[in-house]
């Protein structure tokens, strides 16, 4: 289960459950899973399929009606809120679909935050968030508001503000729910560029043009996996074909 | 009649949506429509029931008294016609000295003059001390107290005035003692000779220092001729009085005054019936003025306290009025909506506030008062009724006039679009909190978004404190000059800042939960960037602070200021100690910063991703 | 390939077949290094023998390039407003997959589901492969355009799939 290194995450018999008795909504149901580092596994699935609240679960926001979880080897579900932050300060980096930046703040500010609450000097912090917003594209607008950046521009902040504790995994839950196509596309290379790099990524997301650039595909329906995929390896078929532009 | 009914029914499945919301909104008006009741309860409860004793008693014009040794108070130097000064250095109390009052032009009629001597009594579970008048068994023309229970004085048995009596908690059949010798109490009887009790000792008769009962507020009691003599032994009375009836009972005062301007220390001292009514009246109007101020800080405090929660969640309201309006309700439709829970409300308020003020009123009227009427029953009248539900009314359409206003005018998608304003981007707030550790960072950046719930804290806490501060004064005023506070008047003290203490602690509660609710959705982003919940807490409860300080600190200056413009006649004022002001800044700071972590404790336990998605910012 | 195109690439000027060659190769992107160059001359010949062309030049020597110049005829410059005109948009195989499914279902040859998941399967692969070929291009260039084309038609077929995936499944529950 934790070989050195290798599985960064690591979930076995995973329920979360809503309500009681006849009004019992089973958002996860007996899922186990393991992640290696590095990888980048897209979890699929219609709405209320209880993708969110898995991702929510591995991160830490939310405790499980069962069963346990290892981050780096670590068992985070019983642990206390405390430590739990001091998990989200750390190890782990949230992406939201509504972005949640704090709209009275400029983009650099919302990406230092994170290391200013861990403690991190200001001037530190200011550097790494200046770092980020290049790393992500946007270094020309680190002095703006959210209200004057574009869904996709806000989504890429978001991303730069989940990356600025330095985190092994980022897990992110529906990156792309509030964005357009060129938005989408957007994101899509930030995400390839940090797989790239070596983080782990998570994606929670019922747009298969995300999914797709994962290496692995989980699908998900009532709260339990029911399909795996990896999607390496060539096609059969020829793209060419699809354009249109077979003979 | 159907929208009525419609109104009703969407006002009442919102005020059971929001049962906490709506519990303190009734706290904060009922205790506002309490105090109210109450002062005008007890507002011109004095007049007529001494009017009716007087009467009843064949109460007298003028009273005499004469002290062994001298009055402890002499009358202002001056000629004195027609009395004759008796002998200096006189050691007994000389009755003689009063007789020439008897024969004085415009005197009508006369009793007494009876020997009065203090005494320490003992009954099985207190201790008070007396003011023993010696009675005959036959009636006498002028003073004849009135029995309101029992019989008159007899070998062995003595009357207590009702008042004493009730404070004393005896009743006919009791034994206690006066001096060393026991007595059976026989009745209970009301007089318009001396003020009723606690204030026995008021006006110019003094209390008799000697004997060393004068710790205690005396009350009366009448005894027989022979057993006050008994009492005194050999030492002998320690005053007599003598009750006049004057043709014109009008000019009262002007005889005391022509026959108080002896100087001679052991000449009698007059007293007008007026002044024995104002006596009367003193305390009662004492306790009105607290009452009454008292019951406008309430007022202001409860429109406070509901303003901060009705304001505050006003986006939501306005949304409620947006889907109302949306599927189909007028602009009016929506207003009384909004209106009618808050009606609700306020007229459960005021009935609560009602019943409170009625039941506390005995406690400050009672038969207190030693006089007739007004036995036990204080008067709600119907006015104070309406009086009191008006106020109730008026507070929580107030406060509810502007959102209710607002939304029936704006535009149906504006309504429903509103979230709450945007919070405004201040650049020395944030600049300035990069330098704070990480929890007042984030406290002071997460109360710097809603600035006008701030000011409205920083104005309640100020009331509140104004409050307190006013009702120390008041009491450090009456025990410094002297005059004992009695029990009533520090029941109706005590009251009023029971309740004022419970507003504010109720107003601290609406300010320390809207402001967490406010932030709940920030302080759980918070929280998933990487803060702990005793982070955000001490944060919140931290940087709440300074609004708490800056309200303390305006509320002192703000209960002085009021007093001095409200109190009546010079004198300086008396105010407690630096120390007794420092304690109530620090146990301010303290009961906010409490009531704010509390507040965010219980607000963090929902997890954070519910939050989260819940609202948006 | 579409002889409207190749019409409509020597709209503009005459051009020799190497430079047609080029020219599409520049619009396809990745996509055009597929194609087949004998594909373009029978194209060629074809218009030529439509009328819709004229062939000028030197005669193609054994061991050289194609020095023959190709240009629009009237006829083949009206052909190309036409087509420009036209709305019809490629048709979708939708309807051959459908059948594929029901007739599996029928016969009882194959479970309809695990021949969804087969083609999400593929739909996926290629769907990765679009995408990772629209990031490799800069941004704003033809080929970009066209590839995101393709992905987002992808991304519907695979949402069909979905939907086919959900009414079998539900079709199996109902007959249990």
């Amino acid at each position: 289960m934790n070989e050195s290194g290798a599985t960064l995450v690591s979930s076995r018999g995973l329920r979360k459950d809503y309500g009681s008795g006849e009004a019992l909504v089973r958002a996860v149901d007996d899922v186990d899973l393991d992640l290696a580092r590095g990888e980048t596994v897209a979890v699929m699935g219609p709405s209320g399929c209880g993708k969110s609240t898995l991702l929510h679960l591995l991160g830490g926001l939310d405790r499980p009606t069962a069963g346990a979880v290892w981050l780096s080897g670590r068992r985070i579900d019983q642990l206390s809120e405390r430590a739990l932050a001091h998990l989200r300060r750390h190890e782990v980096g949230f992406v939201f679909q509504a972005f949640h930046l704090m709209d009275e703040l400029t983009a650099q500010e919302n990406v230092e935050l994170p290391a200013l609450l861990a403690g991190r000097s200001p001037q530190e912090a200011r550097r790494r968030a200046g770092q980020l917003l290049e790393q992500v594209g946007l270094g020309d607008r680190a002095g703006h508001l959210p209200s004057m950046l574009s869904g996709g521009q806000r989504q890429r902040v978001a991303v730069a503000r989940a990356l600025a504790n330095e985190p092994q995994i980022v897990l992110a839950d529906e990156p792309t729910g509030n964005l357009d196509s060129t938005a989408t596309l957007e994101v899509m290379r930030l995400f390839e560029a940090l797989h790239a790099s070596g983080l782990t990524l998570v994606i929670a997301t019922h747009d298969e043009r995300i999914a797709a650039t994962a290496d692995r595909l989980i699908s998900m329906r009532d709260g339990a996996f029911i399909d795996e995929t990896r999607l390496v390896g060539g096609t059969q078929g020829n793209l060419a074909d699809i354009a249109g532009l077979g003979g | 009649m159907g929208s009525f009914l419609l109104v009703c029914r969407l006002g009442m499945r919102d005020l059971r949506h929001r049962p906490a919301q709506a519990i303190l909104l009734l706290i904060a008006i009922s205790a506002g429509a309490a105090t109210l009741t109450l002062s005008l309860a007890v507002h011109g409860t004095t007049d007529s029931p001494y009017a009716r004793t007087r009467a009843a008693t064949n109460g007298p014009d003028v009273v005499a008294t004469v002290f062994q040794g001298g009055s402890p108070a002499g009358p202002v130097a001056s000629a004195t016609p027609g009395v004759s000064n008796p002998t200096a250095g006189n050691d007994q109390a000389n009755a003689a000295a009063l007789a020439p009052l008897t024969d004085a032009p415009g005197v009508v009629a006369h009793s007494g003059p009876f020997p009065v001597t203090w005494r320490l009594l003992r009954t099985g579970r207190t201790t008070g001390s007396a003011e023993v008048e010696g009675r005959s068994a036959t009636t006498a023309s002028v003073d004849q107290p009135r029995l309101l229970q029992g019989s008159w004085v007899r070998p062995g048995g003595v009357v207590v005035e009702a008042g004493f009596a009730s404070a004393l908690d005896v009743h006919v059949g009791s034994l206690l003692n006066l001096g060393s010798i026991s007595f059976r109490v026989v009745g209970t009887a009301v007089t318009a000779a001396i003020p009723s009790y606690p204030n026995t000792c008021g006006q110019a008769e003094g209390c008799f220092l000697a004997n060393g009962v004068a710790s205690h507020d005396p009350g009366l009691v009448w005894a027989t001729q022979a057993d006050v003599m008994q009492l005194t032994g050999t030492f002998g009375p320690d005053a007599y009085f003598l009750n006049l009836k004057l043709r014109d009972a009008a000019v009262a005062p002007t005889f005391v005054n022509r026959y108080n301007a002896s100087n001679s220390p052991t000449a009698p001292v007059l007293v007008s019936w007026q002044n024995i009514q104002d006596g009367d009246a003193q305390t009662l109007a004492k306790i009105r003025t607290v009452l009454l101020t008292g019951s406008w800080f309430l007022a202001l405090l409860a429109l406070a306290s509901v303003t901060v929660l009705v304001g505050g969640r006003m986006a939501e309201q306005t949304r409620r009025v947006g889907l109302l309006k949306a599927v189909g309700g007028t602009p009016w439709l929506v207003a009384a909506v909004l209106l009618f829970e808050h009606v609700v409300v306020g007229l459960c308020a005021a009935l609560v506030g009602l019943v409170v003020g009625w039941l506390a009123a005995p406690l400050i009227d009672g038969p207190a008062a030693g006089l007739l009427g007004a036995a036990g029953a204080p008067s709600v009248t119907g006015t104070t009724v309406a009086f009191v539900a008006a106020l109730a009314l008026g507070v929580a359409i107030i406060a509810t006039l502007v959102p209710a206003v607002r939304a029936a005018r704006q535009s149906t998608v504006a309504a429903l679009n509103d979230s709450a304003p945007r919070p405004r981007r201040r650049e020395w707030v944030i600049r300035f909190s990069t330098r704070l550790p990480a929890p007042l960072l984030l406290g002071t950046r997460l109360l710097a978004r809603r600035p006008r719930r701030l000011l409205l804290s920083v104005l309640s806490i100020a009331v509140t404190t104004s409050g307190l501060v006013l009702v120390a004064i008041l009491i450090q005023h009456a025990t410094a000059t002297g005059w004992p506070l009695g029990p009533r008047l520090a029941d109706a003290t005590t009251i009023i800042s029971v309740m004022l203490v419970v507003l504010a602690a109720v107003n601290a509660v609406f300010i320390a939960w809207t402001t967490a609710l406010d932030v709940r959705h920030s302080a759980a982003l918070a929280q998933a960037l990487g803060a702990t919940p005793g982070q955000i807490t001490a944060g919140l409860s931290g940087a709440q602070l300074v609004p708490a300080l800056l309200g303390a600190l305006l509320g002192i200056p703000g209960g002085i200021g009021i007093y001095a413009a409200v109190k009546s006649g010079p004198g300086t004022m008396t105010l407690p100690s630096a120390l007794w002001f420092l304690a109530l800044i620090v146990l301010t700071l303290l009961v906010i910063a409490v009531l704010t972590t509390i507040a965010t404790r219980i607000g963090a336990r929902r997890p954070v991703a519910e939050v989260l998605q819940a609202e948006a910012a | 390939m579409q002889q409207e195109v190749v019409l409509a690439l020597l709209a503009k000027e005459p051009a020799q077949g190497y430079q047609l060659r080029a020219r599409l190769g520049h619009a396809l992107g990745p996509l055009g290094e597929g194609m087949n160059d004998g594909q373009i001359y029978v194209t060629l010949g074809r218009l030529e023998n439509a009328g819709l062309i004229t062939r000028q030049g030197a005669p193609r020597t054994s061991d050289g390039p194609d020095r023959k110049v190709y240009e629009l005829t009237p006829a083949g410059h009206e052909r190309v407003s036409e087509w420009l005109a036209e709305v019809s948009w490629p048709k979708p195989d939708l309807a051959e997959f459908h059948l594929k499914l029901i007739a599996a279902a029928q016969a009882g040859l194959a479970d309809p589901i695990s021949i969804v998941d087969l083609q999400r399967r593929e739909l996926l692969r290629r769907l990765r492969d679009a995408e990772r070929a629209a990031m490799a291009e800069p941004e704003g260039s033809d080929a970009g355009l066209l590839l995101e084309g393709i992905a987002l038609r992808l991304q519907a077929d695979l949402r069909w799939l979905a939907a086919c995936e959900r009414s079998w499944i539900g079709r199996r529950k109902a007959r249990r």
